[in-house]
């Protein structure tokens, strides 16, 4: 189907906020990951207070709210590189959508 | 280990849910990579078909549950602890528009039993999300359950039969209707009597069930048999007048409400 076309004979207009939301949407599950025994969203704040500790390891709560003992290094480089990797997608997406403004 | 996927699909007189079920299975093994096992009726499946199916299990299925549009056969679905044929299970609606690999993650946290509690609308992000009655608990959603074969999650789906059985006391009990028998509402009750009537952080899919809803449509934006990229469009009411708006999206999974857009789509 020629979505362009229909787009355009429908006189649809883009709606930028559905699609801002939209994108928050896909990306919220892509940022969680499961390792070590529990479920980690990969955010500035978890990143940021695995960092504040050098212990090898350390007890910590995951996004479900289960305590867990984790080997802490491990964890913070596997948050941070899901984090980045994560985030160069979605600022792509992101500064695509910002163009079509 | 075995892990894999069932759907369930009895042909209404108004609709194929054996084809819909067949293009959804081969969207679930190209981007899940896991074998698909299909639960059905002897008079939904075709005399030909180039699709195999990892298994096909024939039921005899209840006919007795009607929506507006006619004859609706979505009861049964507890059987599938037993009609599975994996450890692992990733039981789906089969107008579940699989464009991702991100169910997969559901195997790495779901300990016996997982489903989404929580939706959001193409178009409609900030839509209220359902509860049984006004003075009842939120909907949890059947479309997307990941299930072990544990005893727990075995408890889960003997307390959907019961549930099934008797839809109508629990209707009165929650005040809905039981006009129409729900899934969704069957399942909320039962995970939540086997968790002693409270819900369990580890039984929910952290993320929304994406959902296509009234006045929006989906078309593809090509016909690549496993194409990711769709347009969505909206009727947005306004003064009384239609505004079309749409948004692109790609590469996210969507449940699609309305079956006869699903139909669309697959043709």
């Amino acid at each position: 189907m020629d979505t362009k076309n229909l787009i355009s004979e429908a006189k649809a207009r883009f709606n930028h906020k559905a699609a801002q939301d939209y994108l928050r949407e896909k990306y919220k599950n892509r940022f969680q990951v499961a390792t070590q025994q529990g479920l980690w969203f990969a955010d500035e704040q978890t990143i940021n207070f695995l960092s504040l500790f050098s212990t090898k390891k350390m007890i910590l709560k995951d996004s479900q709210g289960t305590p867990i003992e984790v080997e802490r290094k491990e964890l913070l480089d596997t948050l941070k590189k899901l984090y980045t990797d994560t985030m160069k997608e979605y600022y792509q997406e992101w500064k695509e959508l910002e163009a079509k403004r | 280990m075995t892990r894999g996927a069932i759907l369930f699909a009895f042909n209404s007189p108004k609709y194929n849910y054996y084809s819909m079920a067949e293009y959804t299975a081969k969207r679930i093994n190209h981007f899940l990579d896991l074998p698909v096992t299909l639960v059905t009726d002897k008079e939904s499946l075709p005399a030909k078909s180039k699709y195999k199916f990892d298994e096909i299990v024939t039921v005899e299925p209840d006919k007795n549950n009607k929506r507006d549009w006619g004859i609706w056969i979505n009861k049964g679905r507890y059987q599938a602890y037993e009609l599975s044929p994996y450890h692992e299970t990733l039981l789906l609606d089969v107008d579940y528009m699989v464009n991702s690999n991100t169910l997969l993650k559901t195997f790495d946290f779901c300990v016996d039993f997982c489903c989404h509690d929580t939706t959001s609308f193409l178009m409609h992000p900030t839509a209220a999300q359902e509860a049984l009655s006004v003075y009842s608990y939120n909907t949890l959603w059947a479309t997307v359950v990941t299930f072990r074969k544990t005893k727990r999650a075995q408890q889960i789906f003997n307390c959907l039969e019961m549930i099934q059985k008797n839809f109508t006391h629990y209707a009165n009990i929650h005040n809905f209707i039981a006009g129409t028998y729900r899934n969704d509402y069957a399942l909320t009750l039962a995970l939540r009597i086997v968790n002693g009537h409270t819900t369990l952080p580890g039984d929910i899919i952290p993320w929304n069930l994406i959902h296509v809803g009234r006045n929006t449509n989906v078309y593809r934006d090509n016909d690549d048999p496993f194409n990711t990229s769709f347009t969505v469009m909206f009727d947005n009411w306004k003064k009384g007048k239609i505004r079309k708006e749409y948004i692109n999206i790609k590469d996210t999974d969507f449940h699609v409400m309305n079956k006869d857009i699903f139909v669309e789509l697959i043709k």
